[in-house]
């Protein structure tokens, strides 16, 4: 058969889904969640942070090749995996259809927290053209406001939660589906991993929301005087 | 000694097209009674619980010994089979369905040819035919041949799909019982013959992508399947393929 019967397209859309998930989105994840958590070390390093990846060269397009085009590929494809699957938690309520279920939940709450999330954050930063060192204390100002508000860090809290949830169980599907855990042992220790590894992630995103929250330093460019 | 009797109620249907409904009926308690001796009291005195007398319920079963699938529903809303489900240990009154995911015949008995249809779809079977004497089979290990034993044990009841939230009465997921077999021939020296082409077939629409990783498959079996351990090997080999077709093609 050859590589390119419609069959093998429906196959091909499922695993590139998968494959996202882990690359680039899910690599992302792990990343903005360890590069933010640096806020907890001091607000200094935190800018320098930012002040770097504000002044990565073509930042716009590897931000819409390696994120904005993989998630959204992995959004649609989700929602039409939910959609086409029937829950049926109430009748069989074991421990690993909680998993699936809760993972498709995730999976649309995240989506939605994104819709905010990059609205209220990369929306704005666009639209006032701020950009390289002007970036760092317009986002910083951003969420020092954002986390003065209880509703501000419950969203928050969630759309975390949710994400490192959701990769994850993700990490762990993804071993199975691909075939890279196989044994009954094997999965289970590895679901116990990757559990782990959830724990660590949402603590990292928890504690940064901790510090924002309790303590808002306000900051100016590191380069180039004022900061609005 | 008097007890109190069995009440059922079963989801009835007189056609494949037309409305369930639901009637109650009361059976004897009798010792060791399991949900097809009740269905064979019914059979013999087919009176509803308030006094109506009605058409026999009709199922389908055959070994009795739950090793041919055929008795398979949903009692008290859990996929099992029929004759392994004894009185004495499920709650009263017990609830009587028709497998939800496949088309009613009649009453509790519906239409699992899908499932014979998928088995086709992936070539479950061992080609020896040919126009010629094609002679011995290489030798099985033991260790391959203990690992078939438990998958040969399948008898296509399909618990593991009603149960599944991947499979539906409309869509084409093959599910976890064929996803199984593919692993029981391609582990089979001959069998191995037709391996690329029941990878193929799972390779598609409907195919071991579309398994969600709800794992409720291999808690329904009452056969005690591997079938995670099934679906993640099939995955291994379909990555493996997919990476192989990938270079090479
Ligand atoms: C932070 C962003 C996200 C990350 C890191 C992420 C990561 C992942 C990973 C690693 C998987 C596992 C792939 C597999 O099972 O092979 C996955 C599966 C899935 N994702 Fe996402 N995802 C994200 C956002 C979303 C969004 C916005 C949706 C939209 C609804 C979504 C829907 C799904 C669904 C339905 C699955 C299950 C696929 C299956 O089991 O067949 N995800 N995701
Ligand atoms: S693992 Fe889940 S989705 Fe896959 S076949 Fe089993 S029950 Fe269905
Ligand atoms: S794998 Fe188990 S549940 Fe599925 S059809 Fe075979 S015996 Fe039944």
């Amino acid at each position: 058969m050859s590589l390119s019967t419609r069959d093998r397209t429906h196959f091909l859309i499922l695993k590139l889904h998968s494959l996202t998930g882990i690359f680039p989105i899910g690599a992302f994840l792990v990343l903005h969640l360890l590069v933010n958590s640096l806020r907890t070390v001091g607000v200094w390093q935190y800018q320098l942070s930012i002040d770097l990846i504000n002044n990565l060269p073509f930042l716009i397009w590897v931000e819409i090749l390696f994120i904005y085009i993989p998630l959204l590929i992995h959004s649609l494809v989700g929602f039409l995996i939910i959609f086409s699957s029937k829950i049926n938690l109430k009748r069989y309520p074991y421990p690993r259809n909680w998993g699936y279920t809760l993972q498709r939940i995730t999976g649309a709450v995240v989506f939605f927290f994104l819709i905010y999330h990059l609205g209220t954050t990369v929306g704005p930063k666009l639209i006032n053209g701020k950009e390289h060192f002007e970036a760092a204390p317009f986002l910083i100002d951003i969420m020092n406001r954002e986390f003065q508000t209880v509703t501000g860090c419950l969203l928050y809290l969630v759309g975390i939660v949710s994400a490192t949830y959701h990769f994850c169980m993700g990490l762990w599907s993804f071993c199975v589906s691909w075939g890279i855990i196989v044994g009954p042992m094997a999965q289970r220790n590895a679901g116990i991993v990757f559990a782990l590894f959830g724990l660590a992630l949402t603590a990292l995103g928890v504690a940064t929301v901790t510090e924002f929250s309790l303590d808002p330093i306000p900051v100016e460019a590191t380069v180039g005087g004022g900061a609005s | 000694m008097k007890s109190k009797p069995v009440i059922l109620k079963v989801k009835r249907q007189d056609t494949p097209d037309s409305k369930p409904y639901w009637q109650t009926f009361e059976t004897p308690r009798k010792p060791m009674a399991n949900i097809i001796s009740c269905l064979q009291e019914i059979q013999r005195a087919p009176v509803t619980a308030d006094g109506k007398r009605v058409n026999p319920v009709v199922w389908d079963c055959n070994c009795l010994e739950e090793v041919c699938g055929s008795c398979t529903m949903l009692i008290n809303g859990r996929v099992r089979q029929a004759c392994t489900a004894l009185v004495e240990k499920i709650e009263s009154p017990v609830t009587l369905e028709p497998l939800s995911k496949f088309p009613v015949v009649r009453d509790l008995q519906v239409d699992r040819s899908r499932m014979f249809d998928n088995l086709k779809k992936v070539k479950a079977w061992i080609e020896i035919d040919g126009t010629h004497d094609i002679g011995e089979g290489p030798m099985m290990p033991d260790a391959i041949r203990a690992k078939r034993y438990v998958l040969s044990e399948c008898m296509t009841c399909g618990c593991c799909l009603e149960a599944c939230p991947q499979f539906k009465a409309g869509n084409d997921f093959l599910g976890a019982a064929t996803f199984s077999q593919v692993r029981l021939f391609n582990l089979h020296p001959t069998g191995q013959a037709q391996k690329e082409n029941r990878l193929d077939a799972l390779m598609g629409r409907g195919g071991i992508a579309d398994c969600g990783n709800a794992q409720v498959c291999v808690e329904v079996c009452p056969k005690s399947i591997p079938l995670t351990e099934s679906i993640a090997d099939i995955g291994r080999q379909t990555s493996l393929k997919l990476l192989k077709d990938f270079l090479s093609k």
